[in-house]
């Protein structure tokens, strides 16, 4: 059990750093498609840029709710502002199964909130007075990035009080 | 909290005052108008679409030398140029431009007219430049290059591939053509791939040269003049220079109509009202000597509307109560704390027929939704003095760009509220910048409670604040049902599902497994929970018995009920719903401490405060936007599926007046302006 609980604090890190990596991953595509068909719009359009570029900020999100769960999770363990102190394997699998609800929901809807957004950019271009309904659809998947996010937060405080 | 009455009414005019009239109607602003639906032998309709394409070509005329005058004589203008609004046009202004317009028309056409010759100008510079490249060979030579010869002689101008010295010349062309007479070959100049020759020979000897010369490679010069290239190359030169200052004249012309800026954009507004009005003319229906015109006023502006008219033209004017079928447009009227969010509603769609407008409703949840979820007092309040002095400083901005700000105004105001309840200022700046620093612990208490400690406490807050949005959007629901007058549906759809979730949620908060999780502190007793049992029950059955009652028969019904009451798993969705104000509340205060902590990395000392200055001043930025963005988008989705969900569907038509700001950019009139 000695090599386990060495593992600790690498797998609480783990953790982290697929929160971050997952979902900024899945930002990072989406912000491309989007900023992609965006372009296209406003070659037609330059007035469109405002909207156009509101829509393509939508799927950028789940990148900074990574970003938010790396670095909770960073500061919980005191891997980040120093006084990181051994902990036991099963606290780091503590620490990586708290993450994961946000690495990989972040991941996906990520995704497919950018493909949601690409429609509503093309809704926005040929009917630029439904900008508002054009914003709900991408905003809908979302809700479970912010679902997987309040788990994950809930869940990072939690095991910090955990004796495990 | 009301949609405006809409009246129908109907003119009948003399047909010599329609101008007059229609331009009154025009600067009021306060009617639609729309078809009479009236066609027969006496009424009918005229087609007036050419006058309008005439009116929107001026106006591209004038858009064009504006553009024109932009790019010459740039004005300077600020980033928040845009939001300085229309400029105020007396109706005297209006009525003497039109003296001015057919010169103002000319002098668009003339700005046009001198960009065009330019674009010429400065494509010959281009073909000058390009022709004196390809003289440039040939400038060695003293006589025409389109010299054929002379009364006896023939000469050849042109170019052979390769470089060639005067000897190898020589000898390649006595070798292609033997049999032919003297010649004498001059080497014009060479260069890498390309040796230009002068050939000199008998006139009767042409043929076999030319035909020698060909078998090589020969090529003529591109180009052919009838001066010696040197001097064909100084007219060209001259021609160019000729061409430059005339574009540099047309390019002062042009400065010299900058005073004609403001006329040009009257130019543009003016035929802009014109084509709006020509477009009214063609709804109109018109007789010989009279027209009707048919449309919707806002029933507290007809009496106004029938003196003024009355007492300045000779006409008929009746009002009347929209029909059931009509197609009445939407006009909204809120107080002052609502207005600002009439357009988030209007995103969503204006209420139909019959709907209520839950504009006043929906502005407190919206100002205090949106503060929960950004939360921070210094934020908060950059977003309120930032709205607040832009709307101080242009007072003129459109008015939907007002109601916006107004609207972020508002909201700031809550999230400093909620930032101090949460104690967030920019994050923890205080903790880190005392420790940072000056080596002290200080912090800001929080007002009520911090987040990030009790995250639980405020998700139960959360949820609650759910529950009350919820029931309110409910409640406007059984208002619009009785005020409609269908109370079955108000008891049926509103009252029975109030009972049974309001039951199961006390049902809920009494089982110990609730009590735990949420750490409740208070006990609900067993009567309660009993009585909350009871009522669920009857709000179950009754949706069961009634949900299905649009369908006769009995079977179908009350499987339509059993599918009526699966909806409460819709409310349990709905309430979760709201944690997102949680999770994007405690978003906005751990950015803003990874900002602050980033900052403090580089320690204390003049270093780390100038370091700290900067990560603060751009991470802060960042996060008020990006924050800002996914408050206003998930509050809006609150509204609109949660809210909204419960009682509105929508689908009214907004009210276009026929005004003459609605087409003109720069301008509006000053009466229109205050009335």
């Amino acid at each position: 059990m000695n090599f386990f609980n060495s593992l600790g604090l690498p797998l609480a890190l783990l953790g982290a750093a697929l929160a971050a990596l997952l979902p900024g991953i899945g930002s990072a595509v989406a912000v491309g498609k989007t900023g992609r068909a965006a372009a296209g719009v406003v070659t037609e359009d330059p007035s469109m840029f405002g909207k156009v570029l509101v829509l393509q900020l939508l799927p950028g999100t789940q990148g900074i709710y990574g970003l938010l769960i790396a670095f909770i999770a960073l500061s919980q363990t005191g891997i980040l502002g120093g006084g990181a102190s051994a902990m036991s394997g099963s606290q780091g699998l503590l620490y990586l199964a708290a993450c994961l609800p946000m690495a990989i929901v972040g991941y996906h809807s990520a995704i497919h909130q950018g493909n949601a957004a690409v429609a509503s950019i093309g809704l926005v271009s040929k009917r630029p007075d439904q900008f508002g309904k054009s914003m709900i659809f991408p905003a809908m998947v979302e809700t479970y990035a912010i679902l997987a996010l309040l788990v994950s937060i809930l869940s990072i405080f939690g095991v910090g009080g955990l004796n495990a | 909290m009301a949609v405006i009455q809409m009246k129908r009414v109907v003119i009948c005019a003399l047909k010599k005052n329609r101008k007059q009239l229609l331009e009154d109607l025009q600067r009021r602003g306060v009617v639609e108008i729309s078809d009479t639906g009236l066609e027969d032998d006496i009424f009918h309709k005229s087609n007036l679409s050419d006058f309008r394409a005439i009116f929107t070509k001026n106006v591209a005329d004038a858009r064009r030398a504006l553009e024109i005058l932009n790019s010459a004589v740039p004005q300077d203008q600020s980033m928040l140029s845009a939001l300085e609004g229309k400029k105020a046009l007396t109706v005297r202004e209006y009525e003497e431009f039109a003296k001015r317009h057919d010169d103002t028309l000319r002098a668009a056409d003339r700005l046009e007219e001198l960009e065009k010759e330019m674009a010429e100008n400065r494509a010959e510079i281009v073909r000058t430049d390009l022709e004196r490249e390809a003289l440039s060979p040939w400038l060695g030579l003293d006589i025409p290059l389109d010299f054929k010869g002379t009364h006896k002689t023939a000469a050849l101008i042109g170019t052979l591939p390769g470089s060639l010295t005067q000897e190898e010349l020589a000898e390649k062309i006595a070798q292609a053509a033997p049999q032919a007479g003297p010649f004498s070959a001059e080497i014009v100049s060479t260069e890498q791939d390309q040796t230009c020759l002068f050939l000199f020979c008998e006139k009767k000897d042409r043929e076999a040269y030319a035909a020698a010369l060909n078998f090589l490679g020969f090529a003529r010069p591109a180009v052919q003049a009838d001066k010696p290239p040197a001097q064909q190359a100084e007219v060209l030169k001259a021609a160019a220079e000729k061409c430059r200052q005339t574009i540099e004249q047309d390019q002062s012309e042009i400065k010299s109509y900058a005073k004609y800026r403001d006329d040009l954009e009257l130019l543009e507004d003016y035929d802009a009202m014109r084509s709006d009005k020509y477009k009214m003319i063609g709804h109109l229906s018109q007789s010989k000597r009279t027209f009707l015109l048919a449309g919707y006023v806002p029933a507290k502006k007809a009496a106004g509307l029938e003196a003024a008219l009355t007492g300045k033209f000779d006409l008929a004017i009746e009002f009347s109560d929209p029909k059931e079928k009509d197609d009445v447009p939407v006009l909204l009227k809120n107080n002052a704390f609502a207005t600002p969010t009439e357009d988030v509603l209007e995103s969503f769609s204006l209420p139909a027929r019959g709907e209520i407008d839950p504009t006043a409703l929906m502005a407190p949840f919206y100002y205090f939704l949106y503060g929960m979820m950004l939360g921070d007092a210094a934020y908060g309040i950059i977003i309120a003095l930032v709205t607040f002095i832009l709307m101080k400083k242009y007072p003129r901005m459109k008015p939907s760009m007002h109601r916006m700000m107004n609207m972020f105004f508002y909201c700031g105001l809550s999230t400093a509220f909620w930032g101090v309840m949460f104690g967030s200022y920019f994050g923890d700046v205080v903790d880190v910048v005392g420790k940072t620093f000056f080596n002290v612990n200080v912090t800001i208490p929080a007002l009520w409670f911090t987040p990030i400690n009790q995250p639980m406490r405020l998700l139960v807050f959360c949820l609650l604040v759910g529950i009350i949005h919820l029931f309110a959007g409910l409640g406007a629901g059984l208002y619009q049902a009785i005020h409609n007058r269908r109370y079955k549906d108000a008891l049926y759809d509103i009252v029975l599902w109030y009972m049974l979730v309001g039951g199961l949620i006390v049902l809920l908060l009494s089982t110990s497994m609730m009590r735990d999780m949420f750490s409740l502190t208070f006990v609900i007793s067993p009567v309660a929970a009993k009585a909350a049992t009871i009522v669920a029950c009857v709000g179950a059955v009754g949706i069961i018995l009634t949900g299905g009652r649009d369908s006769r028969n009995p079977v179908k019904r009350i499987m339509k009920g059993l599918y009526s009451l699966y909806n409460v798993t819709g409310y349990l969705s709905d309430v979760l719903s709201y944690s997102r104000l949680l999770a994007l509340g405690l978003a906005t205060g751990v950015i803003a401490s990874v900002v602050n902590k980033m900052g403090s990395m580089a320690g204390g000392g003049v270093v780390g405060a100038i370091a700290f200055i900067l990560i603060f001043i751009v991470g802060h930025t960042l996060n008020i936007a990006i924050n800002m963005l996914g408050a206003y988008v998930h509050t809006n989705r609150l509204q609109y599926v949660e809210f909204f969900g419960k009682f509105y569907s929508g689908g009214g038509r907004k009210f276009h007046p026929f005004s003459a700001s609605a087409h003109t950019k720069y301008y509006q009139f000053k009466e229109e302006n205050e009335s």
